[in-house]
């Protein structure tokens, strides 16, 4: 309040005082590049460092030889051996094989797209629809629409959010010599390949 | 020690032992009264929190028996304890009606402290963190309605979730350690905030936050704990609906005490500004008040411009809370037209409320004291609601009527359990609550009146709904409370060397000097005399 005793010493520091204070501010500065900024209490359950199959829900591998044009599945991405925790909107990826139009026909890597199904306004989940005249993903719950050539939401409540979170995070994919597809090590980040539930930036 | 036991036995011995070990510990360093009269509970509002915060942390302890944090067991487990574990219903009901009447009673006790200017004189430590303690408590019910899981709480998490991300620069991290990654983290990281976190947090800013003097008023404690009981069983919370990501969910709305926020929210305006800037600028505004308000008195009425601020904020919360709730209602519109709010609409209202308020107060505060002249002009009334006088025969009826009331009430509620209605057993044992309290007070009432006998008129007016005076320290009338408790402490023993003197006194320093140790135990014996009495 107003009537707070001014300092005694008018102000001043001492010598003594000014070398602690630099000798505190020294080591504080010592040791911050050290501290895992950020990295704090991460759910390591979420990180994979090799490839993992692409696993369609009956079990099998998809294969770029048999997998229809202008088709998609539910896939489970990083996949558990718990059943709750692969019941998990976060886990749940909409793996597509693009129409003819936008590249599907090509065997090789460019026709497919594996997004994250959690919509990004509210998290529902959204998927893709084939039907003539829609071919994009749609979300039931406040109809907000996807592109699936690049993931970026068109139409609906999520395509008026700034980037980075209104386009879909999306996993990386390869294509052995068998045909059969793998899923390449992500980078949870929005400049990578996105997060789960808060986008990524085009690039 | 203040209280003479008639028989010494190896019990009293134990007792008092115990007590003399107490009196090296720090409880007796915090000064409760108990007071013997009405007193307004407006000066112990924060009082009634943490007894409400009490509440909460028996109810909530017993939940976690049979709760279970877990992705896909959630909302079935909440199912459970509400329909199939015996006296879930209820303990679930009276945890989530004491967790919105905590949230408002904190807030009516942070307004009352505002206005009564009491944050200032040296009490700003406790200011600051009454602050920090409603903000988690709103964090603490927020997570709590969350964890259940429904389509709500979903929508809940995900505007949580996304609000943490907006933040600049550390945003998308703190998200990362506070909410982890999917519903599984978020489920299972916002039970441990709930249960353990917040609620320890809130225990160590108690300690600092608790003024050296406490009220604790018994009838006012049953009353409250009656009235959260009682509002369960006439609106039983429902269970919402179990979220599946692939269903469109119903338009839900947060609790009553974000819907302020929501309609921030909804105007579809940057989310970092509406939803962490806006309202961390209204805490910090709150937290610095004290420091910025220099006026040196401490009424409402002297401190104009605090006074207009506190009601500009009043306003904007009661506005902003109802236009979160109103959605509308018009079903051709989309649902996105009828959930956004115009930002220029609603920022010019919030603008407009500035003025009016401001224009209400200096209204206010002109009758206030024009009413104040009128009143030294006019010759003093004989004190108008001096006090209800009830003969000692009607007291003993009154008595006897509720306590038969009690009686019929508890076979009503007994049987209400045995029908299974839950929800009218809920309310029945609200009403025993609120009937105890009554009893309390007539009991009290009658010993007060045993204590004062004929002469009457030299007993001080005492002010029964009254704004108490602004006394600097914590109770409302500390003298009448300091005396009360006395009174009631003469009753059960039979010394009387002080009791005349402190009661007709009422400056306030030498009551306060002799709320001492000795109180606190002297009322509750007291209480073990009502049962005693009953008996008979």
């Amino acid at each position: 309040m107003a009537e707070q005793p001014s300092p005694k010493s008018g102000g001043k520091v001492s010598r003594r005082d000014f070398i602690k204070l630099m000798a505190a501010a020294g080591t504080v500065l010592t040791f911050a590049p050290f501290v895992d900024w950020g990295k704090f209490l991460p759910n390591p359950t979420g990180q994979s460092k090799e490839r993992q199959k692409v696993e369609l829900p009956d079990g099998s591998q998809a294969n770029v030889n048999n997998f229809p044009v202008n088709h998609s599945e539910a896939v489970i991405y990083p996949k558990t051996n718990d059943a709750a925790l692969n019941k998990e909107s976060f886990r749940t990826w909409q793996f597509i094989r693009l129409p003819e139009e936008l590249g599907g026909k090509k065997n090789d890597v460019s026709a497919f797209r594996l997004y994250s199904m959690v919509c990004l306004h509210l998290w529902c989940l959204w998927k893709y629809w084939p039907q003539e005249g829609r071919k994009r993903g749609e979300c039931p719950c406040h109809g907000s629409m996807y592109d699936p050539q690049t993931g970026k939401a068109f139409a609906g409540p999520a395509s008026l959010q700034a980037p980075p979170n209104n386009v879909l995070p999306r996993l990386d994919l390869e294509i052995a010599s068998d045909g059969n597809m793998w899923i390449k090590p992500p980078n949870w980040s929005v400049n990578g390949n996105g997060i789960v539930g808060y986008g990524r930036y085009l690039t | 020690m203040g209280v003479t036991l008639h028989k010494e036995n190896s019990l009293t011995r134990f007792l008092r032992w115990v007590y003399v070990g107490v009196e090296r510990t720090i409880f007796m360093g915090l000064k409760f009264t108990f007071p013997s009269r009405f007193v307004s509970p407006l000066g112990f509002l924060g009082m009634l929190t943490f007894v409400l915060f009490i509440i909460l942390g028996i109810t909530g302890a017993l939940l976690m028996l049979f709760y279970e944090p877990i992705l896909d067991r959630a909302w079935n487990s909440v199912k459970t304890i509400n329909d199939v574990i015996p006296y879930g219903f209820h303990l679930r009901n009276i945890h989530y009606h004491a967790s919105n009447a905590m949230v408002m009673v904190a807030l009516l006790h942070m307004y009352y402290q505002y206005f009564s200017g009491r944050y200032k004189i040296r009490n700003e430590i406790l200011w600051v963190t009454g602050i920090i303690l409603g903000v988690l408590t709103i964090l603490e019910a927020f997570t709590g309605y969350d964890i259940i899981f429904s389509e709500r709480a979903e929508l809940a998490i995900s505007i949580a979730a996304s609000l943490t991300n907006s933040i600049p620069i550390m945003g998308p991290q703190m998200r990362d350690a506070f909410f982890g990654s999917g519903f599984h983290d978020f489920v299972l990281r916002f039970y441990a905030f709930h249960v353990f976190f917040l609620p320890i947090a809130m225990l160590g800013l108690m300690v600092v936050h608790f003024p050296r003097f406490l009220v604790f008023d018994v009838p006012m404690v049953m009353a409250i704990t009656g009235a959260v009981m009682l509002t369960g069983g006439v609106f039983p919370v429902d269970m919402g609906l179990k979220f599946d990501p692939s269903v469109p969910p119903g338009i839900t709305v947060p609790e009553w005490y974000l819907t302020g926020l929501y309609a921030f929210l909804r105007s579809a305006y940057d989310k970092f500004t509406t939803g962490v800037a806006w309202p961390g600028l209204f805490i910090f505004i709150l937290l610095i008040v004290p420091f910025i308000d220099r006026y040196k008195k401490f009424s409402w009425k002297d401190r104009p411009i605090v006074t207009a601020i506190g009601i500009t904020s009043l306003a904007q919360i009661i506005v902003t809370t109802y236009w979160g709730f109103y959605i509308d209602p018009d079903r051709t519109k989309s649902l996105l037209e009828r959930l956004v709010i115009d930002p220029v609409f609603l920022y010019l209202v919030m603008i407009l409320l500035v003025p009016l308020s401001f224009g209400f107060t200096y209204m206010m505060i002109k009758l206030a004291r024009n009413a104040e002249a009128n009143a030294k002009i006019q010759p003093k009334k004989p004190s108008g609601k001096s006090s209800i006088n009830l003969s000692e025969k009607s007291i003993y009826l009154i008595f006897i009527a509720l306590l038969a009331f009690q009686v019929y009430l508890n076979i009503a509620a007994y049987y209400a359990v045995l029908a299974g209605m839950k929800n009218y057993s809920l309310f029945i044992v609200g009403i025993i609550m609120l009937v105890f309290a009554a009893m309390f007070h007539v009991y009290r009432h009658g010993k007060s009146m045993q204590k004062a006998p004929p002469p009457k008129p030299t007993v001080p007016p005492m002010p029964m709904k009254a704004k108490p005076p602004s006394l600097p320290k914590t109770g409302p009338t500390a003298g009448e409370v300091a005396a009360g408790s006395k009174v009631l402490e003469d009753s059960v023993t039979k010394e009387k060397a002080i009791a005349p003197s402190t009661k007709a006194s009422t400056s306030s320093s030498q009551s306060v000097q002799s709320v001492n140790k000795t109180e606190s135990t002297g009322p509750t014996h007291s209480e073990h005399k009502v049962v005693s009495d009953e008996k008979k």
